[in-house]
C-alpha cells in the first residue's frame, strides 16, 4: 500500500479526471473560437495531456476506460516489464499476429497472474484475458486477433502481488477485420 | 468451413528433458464469427466464437483463457510450459454455443 500512496498523484482516476476537465476546458475555448475550430482544439489539449515518457500513449475511451477500472481499480498501470509485439502495419484486419512476453518471474510466490489485451477501437475493446499459473514457466503467448481500424494496443499484465505492468503497440489497419 | 469445426491439434517439442521450458502451440477450426456480418443474402451471421480455453497438466488447470470473437478464425495460440513431470496436457475449447472440444498430448520424457 505504501507504493500506491506514493503513485497517488498519477492514478488513472486523477488522470481520467484532469483529462477530462482539460478536455471540457479544450471545448469552452473551441466554442469561443467557432464551431469550426472546435475538433482542432480538443486534439491539441489532448496531444499537450499526453505523458512523454510511462504511462498511457493515448487518452482511453470511455470504454477502454471503464475496462482499466473494473480490471485494476486505481492501481497505477507502469510501462514496462511487458513486450508486446504486433506489426506497424496490419494488411489485413481480419489475422493480426500478436506476441506477449514478459521477463516478471513466474515462482509459486510471485507470478504473472493475467495477461490483457486491449484494442481501443474495437466494437469489443477487452479481446482477450489469459489467466497464467507460474506451471507454465513464463509469460510468452503468441495469438493471432481481429483489428477494425488504426488504433493502440495494450498488453496489460496483473501479478499475483497486485502490480500492473503494460506495453502499448499503434498498429495501422488497411482492411476492416470487424465487419 | 463449416465442417470440422472443434479439430484441434496441439503440437510439443519431439524431444523433452524434465525441467525443459517448452513451447506449445495449439489451433482449433472455428469460424469465430463475430455477429456483424451478414451473408450475401442480407442475412445476420450470429456470433459463434470460442469464449474459453482452459488448459490442465496432469490434474492441474495450469492456464485459463477468456477469448471474444476478435481472436482471429481457426484461433491458433502458443504458450510455454514448465516440464516438470511426464503427464498429459489437455485443452479445452468451449464456445459461445455450448460446443466443447478436447485435445490432449502427452507430455513425455525423452530416455536418456
Amino acid at each position: 500500500m505504501s507504493m500506491d500512496s506514493r503513485n497517488e498523484a498519477t492514478s488513472p482516476r486523477d488522470q481520467l479526471a484532469r483529462r477530462t476537465f482539460l478536455r471540457t476546458c479544450g471545448l469552452a475555448v473551441a466554442a469561443l473560437l467557432g464551431s469550426g475550430r472546435l475538433l482542432q482544439g480538443e486534439r491539441l489539449l489532448a496531444w499537450a495531456n499526453m505523458p512523454g515518457g510511462p504511462g498511457d500513449p493515448e487518452i482511453p475511451n470511455e470504454e477502454v476506460a471503464r475496462i482499466l477500472k473494473s480490471l485494476f481499480g486505481n492501481r497505477p498501470i507502469r510501462k514496462g516489464h511487458v513486450s508486446l509485439d504486433m506489426p506497424a502495419v496490419a494488411e489485413d484486419g481480419r489475422v493480426v499476429p500478436v506476441i506477449i512476453e514478459s521477463d516478471l518471474p513466474m515462482r509459486p510466490d510471485q507470478h504473472v497472474k493475467g495477461v490483457h489485451l486491449i484494442v481501443d477501437h474495437n466494437p469489443d475493446p477487452h479481446l482477450a484475458a489469459f489467466h497464467l499459473t507460474p506451471a507454465i514457466g513464463s509469460v510468452s503467448i503468441s495469438t493471432r486477433i481481429k483489428m477494425k481500424r488504426t488504433t493502440w494496443v495494450r498488453a496489460i499484465v496483473e501479478t499475483s502481488t497486485g502490480e500492473v505492468w503494460a506495453d502499448y503497440a499503434r498498429v495501422l489497419v488497411t482492411l476492416n477485420g470487424c465487419g | 468451413m463449416t465442417t470440422g469445426i472443434g479439430d484441434a491439434r496441439i503440437r510439443v517439442p519431439d524431444r523433452i528433458n524434465r525441467g525443459d521450458l517448452i513451447l506449445v502451440n495449439a489451433i482449433i477450426s472455428h469460424p469465430m464469427d463475430t455477429g456483424f456480418f451478414r451473408t450475401a443474402e442480407g442475412k445476420p451471421i450470429p456470433a459463434y466464437f470460442i469464449s474459453s480455453v482452459v488448459i490442465t497438466y496432469g490434474s492441474d488447470e495450469i492456464a485459463r483463457f477468456d477469448w471474444t470473437s476478435g481472436i482471429s478464425r481457426d484461433p491458433v495460440v502458443s504458450f510455454t510450459l514448465r516440464a516438470d513431470r511426464e503427464a498429459p496436457l489437455t485443452m479445452v475449447w468451449t464456445d459461445n454455443k455450448g460446443g466443447s472440444y478436447k485435445q490432449s498430448v502427452n507430455i513425455a520424457f525423452t530416455a536418456a
